[in-house]
C-alpha cells in the first residue's frame, strides 16, 4: 500500500511540472500556429535561473523562481519578436528557427554555467508522510505552484478580455483580427505567458533534477507526447494528458521498467493517434 | 590554433568540439614552451577522443584536465625520451559527445589531420565507430571500458580501467566487513555502459552470498525525475542499495531521492564523482560509509611502494589548484596514467609509432598499473589479452572524505569466482562474441 501511495505522490509530481511544459506549448501553438522547438530550452533556462540566483548568488529560492518566470517569459518575447514574428505567414520556418534558437540558448549554458551539470542545493530537506509516503516540500512546492498558475491561467483566459482575445486568436485568428484583435499583442502575450510557464516548471524543479545545458531535450520528447495525447491546441487536453503520461509512465516505472515505461508512453500516444486522430480533445475544444 | 579556429566558419558542433582541443593546446603550450626548448619538430601529438560535453562529459574532460598536467610535468623535466632524443607531448582533444557518428569523425581527424600517434578514449557507446579505423590504420587507441575489447580489436588496450571487473571488490569488502547486509537492488542507464557493470555486481553479490530482491532496473538515459526509480529499488527494503556504473548526472539524483524516500541503509556504487556536492545535498550521516571504487589522489594510501602513480598526492593538490577540488572525478587520473605507461613503452622501444609501443607495453605479459604491478589479461572474458589487471581500491566516505579502506586483488577474485561473472555477463548478452 505505501509503495502505491508512494507512486501516486511520483506522479502527481511528475503530472505538475509536464502540464506546465505542455500548457504554455499549447498556448505558443494555439495562438501562433508554430511548434516551438526550443520549449525545452526554455525549461532549461528557467532552471539555471535558479542555479545562477539560487546556487551561485544566494537568493532566496522563490525569488530565484519568480525571476526564473519572468526572465523566460522576457526570452520568450523576444522569440516572438525576433523569429516568430516574421516568420508568421510561414509555419515551418518559424519551426526551423526555434531548432536554431535551440542550439544557441544550450551554447550559451554551456558558455555561462559550463558542460556538467548545475548544482542546486534543495531550498528545504522538509517532507510529510501521508499513509506511509513521502513527500517533500520540494516536490510539494511544484504541486502547488502548477495548481495555482494553471487556476490563473485558466481564470485568466475565460475571465479577461486578453484572455478572450487570446482564444479567439487560437480559434480563428483572421476573423479576430477583423474584429480588432491585434495579432502582434495576442502573440506577445502567449509567447510570455507560454515561456514563462516552461521557464518556472524549470525554476521550481531545479534542485531536484540535474540541470544540464542538454536537459530540454528530454523534457520536449515528453511535452510533445503529451500535447498529441491531449489533442494538439487544446489546454484542457495537455493537462489531462499530462496527468495521464505522468500516471502512466510513472507506474510501470515503478512496477516494471523505466524503459518499458517509454514504451508505454508512446503507445499510448499511437492508441490516442488511431482511436482519435486528433487528440482527446483536439477536435472539440481548443484554447 | 587559434587563428586556424577562427578562420573556419565555425559551427555549433564544430565549435563545441573544438574549444576543448584549442585550450588543451594552448595550455600546453603555454606552459611547456616557457622552461624547456625542444627541437623543432619534436613534438609528439596524442589524442584525447572522448565526452567533452554532455552528460558523459565528467569521464572525458576531466581526464584531458589532468593529462594537462601530465603534460606540463613531463615538458618541464624535458619531455619524453624516445631513441635518444626528447620529445615534448602536446595534447589533442575532439569531443565525441559519446556519439559512434562523431567519435568516428574525431578519429579519421585525429588521425589524418593532427597525425597523432595514440588515441586516448572512454570507450562505450563511441566505440563501435572507431573500430574499423583502428584496425584499418593500425592505430594504438586506449579505452576504459574493456567491454570494448574483442580478439578483433588488436590495437585497442585498456591498461588502467578495467571496468567494470574491479567493481566486485567493493562488493567482496562490504562481504567481509560488514556482514549483516544480505540483500541487495541493483539499477542502471539502460546502455554498454550499465549493462556489463550490472553482470559484474550480480556476479559479486552472488560470491559473497547476498541475495538480490528484485531483478536489475534498468531505466531509460532520458530520464530526469528518478522518484520511481528510487520507489521500485526500496519497495522490498534491500539492505544493499547498488548504484551500479550510472553517470554522475544519475548518481546525484538517485542518491538524493534516495535520501528523501527514507533510506538509511549502505549504498554502493562504481564511481561518486563529487561526492562534496552529494553530501550538500543529503547530509553527512547519509553518506557515511557509501562504498565506491575511486580514490581522492590526496589519499595517504596511495604513497604505499607498491602503487606506481607518480606523485598521486601532488597531482591531486596541482589539480584541485587548477580546477578546483569540487571537479576531481574518476577519471580525472587515469588517463595521465595512462600516459605513464605509454611514455614508458615507447622510450622502451625507441620509437612512438603504435606497433613498436604497443610490442613494448605488453612485453612479458606484465605492466605498472597505477596501482601496482598487473598482468595484461581478458582472455576468457574478452577475447583478447588487451586488459591490464591488479590490485583495484576500495573506497568509504568517512566523515564527508573518500578514503581508501583496501586495496584488494581482482585477479585472485577472478581466480575463484571467474564462472559467476561468465554467467552473469552471457545472460546479459554483453560477452565480447554477443555484443
Amino acid at each position: 500500500m505505501d509503495l502505491l501511495w508512494q507512486t501516486a505522490i511520483n506522479a502527481m509530481y511528475a503530472a505538475s511540472y509536464m502540464a506546465l511544459i505542455a500548457v504554455g506549448l499549447v498556448m505558443i501553438f494555439g495562438v501562433m500556429g508554430v511548434i516551438n522547438f526550443a520549449h525545452g530550452e526554455l525549461y532549461m533556462v528557467g532552471a539555471y535561473c535558479v542555479v545562477f540566483l539560487y546556487a551561485q548568488e544566494k537568493f532566496p529560492f522563490l525569488l530565484s523562481v519568480a525571476a526564473g518566470l519572468i526572465f523566460v517569459g522576457a526570452v520568450g518575447l523576444l522569440m516572438e519578436r525576433a523569429l516568430f514574428r516574421p516568420l508568421r505567414e510561414n509555419p515551418l520556418g518559424g519551426l526551423i528557427a526555434s531548432i536554431g534558437f535551440l542550439l544557441i540558448l544550450q551554447t550559451l549554458a554551456v558558455f555561462g554555467f559550463g558542460r556538467r551539470m548545475g548544482h542546486v542545493p534543495p531550498a528545504t530537506q522538509g517532507k510529510i508522510e501521508i499513509f506511509g509516503a513521502i513527500l517533500t516540500y520540494q516536490r510539494l512546492f511544484v504541486i502547488v505552484a502548477a495548481i495555482l498558475l494553471l487556476a490563473a491561467l485558466w481564470a485568466f483566459l475565460k475571465r479577461s478580455k486578453f484572455g478572450w482575445a487570446l482564444r479567439a486568436c487560437a480559434q480563428d485568428a483572421e476573423a479576430a483580427s477583423l474584429q480588432g484583435i491585434s495579432m502582434n499583442q495576442t502573440a506577445r502575450i502567449a509567447m510570455f505567458i507560454g515561456a514563462g510557464l516552461a521557464g518556472v516548471a524549470g525554476a521550481l524543479t531545479a534542485p531536484l533534477v540535474s540541470p544540464t545545458p542538454y536537459i530540454g531535450h528530454s523534457i520536449i520528447v515528453t511535452a510533445f507526447i503529451i500535447i498529441i495525447v491531449g489533442g494538439i491546441g487544446s489546454l484542457e487536453g495537455a493537462v489531462i494528458a499530462a496527468v495521464l503520461y505522468a500516471f502512466v509512465h510513472t507506474f510501470v516505472t515503478t512496477f516494471f521498467d523505466g524503459v518499458i515505461a517509454n514504451i508505454v508512453g508512446l503507445a499510448l500516444m499511437l492508441a490516442v493517434l488511431v482511436v482519435r486522430p486528433t487528440g482527446l480533445f483536439g477536435a472539440r475544444e481548443r484554447a | 590554433m587559434i587563428r586556424k579556429t577562427l578562420d573556419r566558419k565555425i559551427s555549433r558542433r564544430k565549435f563545441l568540439g573544438t574549444s576543448a582541443a584549442s585550450g588543451a593546446a594552448l595550455a600546453a603550450t603555454g606552459t611547456g614552451l616557457s622552461r624547456v626548448s625542444f627541437a623543432a619538430g619534436h613534438t609528439i601529438k596524442i589524442g584525447f577522443l572522448a565526452p567533452l560535453t554532455g552528460p558523459v562529459s565528467a569521464w572525458g574532460k576531466p581526464g584531458l584536465d589532468g593529462c594537462l598536467i601530465w603534460a606540463d610535468w613531463v615538458n618541464a623535466k624535458g619531455g619524453v625520451k624516445i631513441g635518444g632524443k626528447s620529445y615534448r607531448i602536446e595534447f589533442v582533444g575532439y569531443d565525441n559527445e559519446y556519439d559512434a557518428g562523431k567519435a568516428k569523425t574525431g578519429a579519421t581527424k585525429l588521425i589524418k589531420e593532427d597525425g597523432v600517434k595514440f588515441i586516448m578514449m572512454l570507450g562505450g557507446d563511441p566505440w563501435p565507430g572507431v573500430e574499423k579505423i583502428a584496425a584499418r590504420e593500425g592505430m594504438l587507441f586506449s579505452t576504459l571500458l574493456p567491454s570494448d575489447l574483442s580478439p578483433d580489436t588488436k590495437t585497442l588496450v585498456a591498461p588502467c580501467e578495467v571496468h567494470p571487473i574491479y567493481n566486485v571488490t567493493g562488493v567482496e569488502w562490504l562481504a567481509e566487513n560488514k556482514k549483516n547486509l544480505k540483500t541487495a537492488a541493483i539499477c542502471a542507464q539502460d546502455d554498454s555502459l550499465g549493462k556489463p557493470s550490472v553482470a559484474t555486481y550480480l556476479a559479486a553479490f552472488e560470491a559473497a552470498g547476498i541475495e538480490m530482491v528484485d531483478k536489475p532496473l534498468f531505466f531509460d538515459p532520458a530520464t530526469t525525475d528518478f522518484a520511481p526509480v528510487m520507489t521500485k529499488l526500496l519497495a522490498k527494503k534491500p539492505d544493499i542499495l547498488c548504484l551500479d556504473t550510472c553517470y554522475a548526472d544519475y548518481v546525484h539524483p538517485l542518491c538524493e531521492q534516495a535520501f528523501q524516500q527514507g533510506y538509511k541503509g549502505q549504498i554502493i556504487s562504481c564511481t561518486a564523482d563529487f561526492y562534496q556536492k552529494i553530501i550538500e545535498k543529503t547530509s553527512k550521516d547519509f553518506m557515511e560509509g557509501f562504498v565506491f571504487q575511486f580514490p581522492d589522489f590526496d589519499d595517504p594510501a596511495l604513497n604505499a611502494k607498491e602503487v606506481n602513480f607518480v606523485n598521486p598526492n601532488e597531482f591531486y593538490a596541482e589539480y584541485a589548484k587548477r580546477y578546483g577540488a569540487k571537479e576531481w572525478s574518476a577519471v580525472s587520473w587515469e588517463y595521465a596514467s595512462i600516459m605513464d605507461l605509454w611514455a614508458d613503452a615507447a622510450a622502451k622501444a625507441g620509437s612512438a609509432d603504435p606497433g613498436p609501443v604497443l610490442k613494448a607495453m605488453k612485453a612479458g605479459g606484465t605492466g605498472k598499473h597505477a596501482f601496482g604491478d598487473a598482468k595484461w589479461w581478458g582472455k576468457e572474458l574478452f577475447g583478447i589479452d588487451n586488459a591490464l589487471v591488479g590490485n583495484w581500491p576500495v573506497v568509504a566516505i568517512e566523515g564527508g572524505k573518500a578514503r581508501i579502506k583496501a586495496f584488494k586483488s581482482i585477479p585472485a577474485w577472478w581466480d575463484k569466482h571467474s564462472k559467476l561473472m561468465i554467467k552473469h555477463t552471457t545472460a546479459l548478452g554483453q560477452m565480447w562474441n554477443q555484443r
